[in-house]
């Protein structure tokens, strides 16, 4: 499972840190580390907030793209 | 590991499915640790001993002397029970991806300010003053954070969700399993009613305002089922542009605290019992942590000036609401709206095909951990004659169980206030405001009409 689905692009990302940052006073009542979050993350190429099970005609494999963790460049947090 | 160094890009099979969630949500983590100090609770009951020493709240006062020799003979009690917090809220939230060694001085403030609030609660002229704990400790925390200001580093130990979270689990230890199922359907229709109008609502006037359908969708389920979390459920599931979920953030929050200083005074004046209170609070709330500390402070003024019932009547018909009636039904509205995206929805670059499966995804575990302590303690206390169970049961293994809930709620509460920091907010937008406001406008009416008049009988004589 997994294959060119959003959870294994280079351009989505889900950790819980980067979405409190991402969205401001997420943490305030609710929380990234929810179980109502399931695996839901950012695509950075898209700019949309969606299921890691989507999919598009841009992806890109991290492994491929020889990340171990997505792309973590500046002026994303 | 950090926190910000874990989870990334992690692949859609790892990430919600299998075991791992059961260490990496922190629904879980709220159920590990709730259901452990009710099963501690439990053994130590039944070997003739009691979580009551570790279970230590302070006491009611009047001078301070009477306060000063309270923590002289009890300063024993406090350290054991602030260790047994820091050290398994440390383990949780570490699992997390937390860095323990921001969370342990945040929560040694955390826990140090809020044995200052519970004192003040215990005053016994707080009631004039309307010095309710979950009201002092929000108003406290967002002046500590809007107007002084906290280092960010210290959010590390202001987990507002895995505080009430926790509570609820312990909540549960407390509600008998046989009300659950008596006032469950009621507290279901009821709630089904006020969430499928007021999304609409919502929905309906966003939409004829001009605004994106997924922006829509999020503010109206922010607005209809359980504030935030819904709304950053609904946005992954529709695939929502990144700037709309912090839109229905703003206003769930600005609205939530509105509604917990509105909602118990208005209730207070129209001298609702408690029970018709609570059950209003859990209808027109926006988010579990908000509802309780309004419920709560409502509680509070049960059985004085005029207000009948307890304040457990209040406590329990909002939960029943709040948490059965409207909570556990996010993973369903998540699947129909991501149904209703991919079909009747302008198209995006992204997508994918709705899968049934994220009803349990999505589905809010800690609910599992509620009903679970409500089983254990009503199984365990179904021999005894209701004169045993007030004069043995309930000194040695509820009501310990209930002031460790006590402390989660305004450990929860405090930092509501200290996390809740209004310049860096998201401005919603006049049209996002207009539509949410519009709902929440129906939202409050129907649910006091429901609440007030349609069940108020069962509502009033809830756990009676």
């Amino acid at each position: 499972m997994g294959g060119e689905r959003c959870g294994s692009c280079v351009h989505f990302r889900n950790d819980p840190a980067y979405l409190e940052t991402l969205f401001a006073g997420l943490a305030a009542l609710s929380s990234a580390d929810a179980s109502v979050r399931a695996d839901d993350g950012h695509c950075r190429r898209h700019d949309r907030y969606l299921s890691a099970r989507a999919s598009c005609a841009d992806f890109s494999p991290a492994v491929a793209a020889g990340l171990t963790q997505p792309d973590r460049s500046p002026g994303t947090r | 590991m950090s926190r910000a160094e874990t989870e990334f890009g992690a692949p859609a099979s790892s990430a919600s499915a299998g075991w791992r969630e059961l260490w990496r949500k922190e629904d879980w983590w709220a159920i590990w640790l709730g259901l452990g100090l009710v099963l501690a609770g439990y053994f130590l009951f039944v070997n003739g001993s009691s979580l009551r020493w570790i279970a230590v709240t302070p006491a009611k006062w009047a001078t301070g002397a009477q306060l000063l020799a309270h923590f002289q003979d009890n300063i024993a009690r406090y350290l054991a029970q602030f260790l047994l917090w820091l050290v398994t809220f440390a383990i949780a939230l570490t699992a997390l991806g937390h860095r323990a060694r921001d969370f342990v001085p945040a929560f040694v403030f955390l826990y140090l300010v809020s044995v200052v609030i519970f004192v003040i609660g215990q005053w016994d002229q707080a009631s004039t003053y309307n010095l309710e704990p979950p009201l002092v400790a929000l108003v406290l925390g967002l002046v500590l954070s809007n107007l002084v200001g906290l280092p960010r580093w210290l959010d590390a130990g202001f987990r507002v969700e895995f505080y009430v979270k926790t509570g609820i689990v312990l909540l549960g230890a407390t509600l008998p399993f046989t009300l659950i199922v008596w006032a469950g359907p009621v507290a279901i229709f009821q709630a089904s009613i006020v969430s499928i109008v007021t999304f609409l609502v919502i929905y309906w006037v966003a939409v004829r305002l001009g605004l994106d359908r997924r922006l829509a969708a999020t503010l109206g389920a922010g607005g209809a089922v359980c504030g935030v979390s819904a709304a950053i459920a609904i946005a992954g599931a529709v695939g929502a542009r990144r700037e709309d979920a912090p839109v229905a953030i703003t206003l769930v929050i600005i609205w939530a605290i509105v509604m917990i200083f509105v909602l118990p005074f208005a209730s207070a004046a129209l001298l609702l019992p408690a029970g018709i209170g609570g059950a209003w609070i859990g209808t027109s709330e926006f988010a579990d942590a908000a509802g309780f500390a309004a419920a709560q402070a409502y509680g509070a003024l049960a059985g004085k000036n005029g207000i009948a019932g307890t304040a457990d009547q209040a406590v329990f018909a909002f939960t029943l609401m709040k948490v059965v009636g409207r909570d556990v039904w996010i993973g369903i509205w998540a699947f129909v709206l991501a149904i209703v995206a991919t079909t009747r929805w302008e198209r995006t670059a992204t997508g994918g095909r709705p899968d049934i499966a994220q009803i349990w995804w999505r589905f809010p575990k800690f609910v599992i951990g509620f009903i679970a302590a409500s089983l254990i303690v009503t199984a365990a206390t179904s021999g005894y004659s209701l004169a045993d169970f007030n004069k043995t049961v309930n000194p040695a293994l509820v009501a310990p169980l209930k002031d460790l809930r006590s402390w989660a709620f305004i450990f929860c509460f405090f930092s509501i206030g200290l996390t809740t920091r209004f310049r860096e907010l998201a401005n919603a937008g006049a049209k996002p405001f207009l539509a949410f406001s519009t709902g929440v406008a129906v939202n409050v009416v129907l649910g006091f009409v429901l609440s007030a008049y349609v069940f108020a009988a069962h509502w009033a004589n809830l756990a009676r």
